[in-house]
């Protein structure tokens, strides 16, 4: 069984369809990119994935249990689902070993300590084990990027989201950032990737979708889409971005 | 011209520091009050519960509609005659008397109350959209997005307008000698009107309350600077 099973998903904003019918299914461990010019409907199918957006039609399957029509129990759901925004969206008036460990302790009922071990840890691991006392305005967009992963990892979820994690990044900052998700698929995170980064495409997915108009266009491994792409759309697109 | 400035100073003086008490008293009361007032109110409008928010517009039009000086009028004589109306209707005896200075803290919780809503509501719209889909997107419901994170930094963001509104508020109860509250202006109309001494209980007055607000604002705009720092 998939861990995340999309199926026939469509989203309208008023007669505006952004999703028309998206078939998506991840397996737990799996490191999915999707690549896809702008307005292609990838950052809303991941917004809907987490219900930040309430699709129009379809199914999400999450573990089996369709969690589209999962009413109240949409907060026990996301935990479980992490996300990382474009912008970083960090608390601006938490610290950022708050900004970490304020959902754990509020949401798992995770004593303090235990919390700021495990926040301490984690903001190591993506390296800013000595920012823990600053505030986010007081970072660069890689750092709180870094942060902001690290705060999603301290609710220890199934799979974690990434909406075009580097778009807002100066170009010299996207490398730390890159870094630390390439680590987290090496240890296994399952992982969705909205990006423009083609060469983190290439190098960590298991697999690439290539999205356009809506709908998924093709998908496969990335060296068979990077190299030998089926659908004219897909080598329009890689021809633009791979110049 | 004489002017007796000595004498009304050691007469008037004493009564005026009594003065200044109730002024701080009746401010830091009213205007804390003020303060969850407005916040039930901007919460209220900004509810999906449309009756309510019709409800909420309309009467804070009315208040901010109305002169601050008329509804403590309103409060202090018109309010108890309504009550004690109705329960004489109801069959029970009351006899309820508004204190002045009750009827003053209530008229500036609901004035201010309305005008400070209006402030923390549109803090509350300007908080960054992305801020409600962080907490979400962690398993916050609505609610605790609101009480951890909307609500703290939008009324951070508001602070510099709460402090405009904390020093109108204490010049604003001299307002409160229409309605017999013994605050600055009252004890100083009372014993010029006793001793004649015009000019120098006026300006007496007047230099006490800059004694109060003048440190006040320095001190709002040091709150002011250290938050724009620390952003």
């Amino acid at each position: 069984m998939a861990l995340l099973d999309i199926k026939n998903l469509s989203k309208s904003f008023g007669d505006l369809e952004v999703l028309k019918d998206v078939n998506i299914s991840v397996e737990k461990g799996e490191v999915v990119v999707v690549i896809g010019p702008s307005g292609s409907g990838k950052s809303t199918m991941l917004r809907c994935v987490n219900l930040l957006e309430q699709p129009t039609g379809g199914e999400i399957f999450y573990q089996g249990e369709d969690i589209v029509k999962c009413g109240k129990e949409v907060t026990q759901y996301r935990k479980h689902v992490g996300m990382v925004f474009q912008r970083f969206n960090l608390f601006p008036l938490k610290t950022v070993l708050d900004n970490v460990m304020f959902a754990p302790t509020k949401l798992n009922k995770l004593a303090k300590e235990e919390a700021k071990e495990k926040a301490i840890q984690l903001l190591n691991k993506v390296g800013l084990g000595n920012k823990i006392l600053s505030y986010p305005s007081e970072l660069s967009g890689g750092q709180q990027q870094r942060v902001a992963i690290a705060r999603a990892l301290a609710m220890e979820p199934d799979i974690l989201l990434f909406d075009e994690p580097t778009s807002a990044l100066d170009p010299q900052l996207v490398g730390d950032v890159l870094e630390v998700m390439k680590q987290l698929a090496k240890e296994g995170m399952t992982m969705v990737v909205v990006t423009h980064e083609m060469g983190f495409a290439k190098e960590v997915a298991d697999r690439v979708i290539f999205m356009d108009g809506g709908y998924v266009v093709e998908e496969d491994t990335p060296h068979a889409i990077f190299s030998a792409p089926k659908d004219d759309r897909t080598k329009a697109f890689l021809a633009r971005v791979l110049k | 011209m004489e002017f007796h400035f000595k004498r009304a100073f050691e007469t008037l003086g004493p009564s005026l520091l009594d003065g200044v008490g109730v002024v701080i008293y009746v401010t830091l009361v009213g205007f804390s009050l003020s303060l969850i007032v407005a916040l039930l109110l901007a919460l209220g409008r900004l509810s999906k519960i449309k009756p309510l928010v019709r409800i909420l517009s309309i009467f804070i039009e009315i208040i901010r509609g109305t002169p601050l000086l008329v509804q403590f009028f309103y409060i202090y004589y018109v309010v108890q005659i309504f009550i004690n109306g109705i329960s004489d209707m109801l069959g029970f005896e009351t006899h309820m008397q508004i204190q002045a200075v009750t009827a003053g803290i209530i008229g500036f919780a609901i004035n201010y109350g309305c005008y400070i809503s209006e402030v923390i509501r549109s803090a509350i719209v300007a908080i960054d959209p992305g801020q409600r889909e962080a907490g979400l997107a962690l398993g916050f419901s609505e609610k605790q997005v609101m009480l951890y994170f909307i609500i703290p930094a939008a009324l951070r963001n508001s602070i510099p307008v709460f402090g405009n509104y904390l020093v109108m508020m204490v010049k604003d109860t001299s307002l409160l000698a229409m309605i017999t509250v013994q605050e600055l202006l009252l004890r100083t109309k009372t014993y010029a009107s006793q001793t004649f001494l015009t000019v120098e209980s006026y300006t007496i007055l007047a230099l006490m309350y800059l004694v109060i607000s003048l440190p006040l604002s320095k001190l709002c705009t040091i709150i002011e600077r250290r938050l724009k720092q620390s952003k």
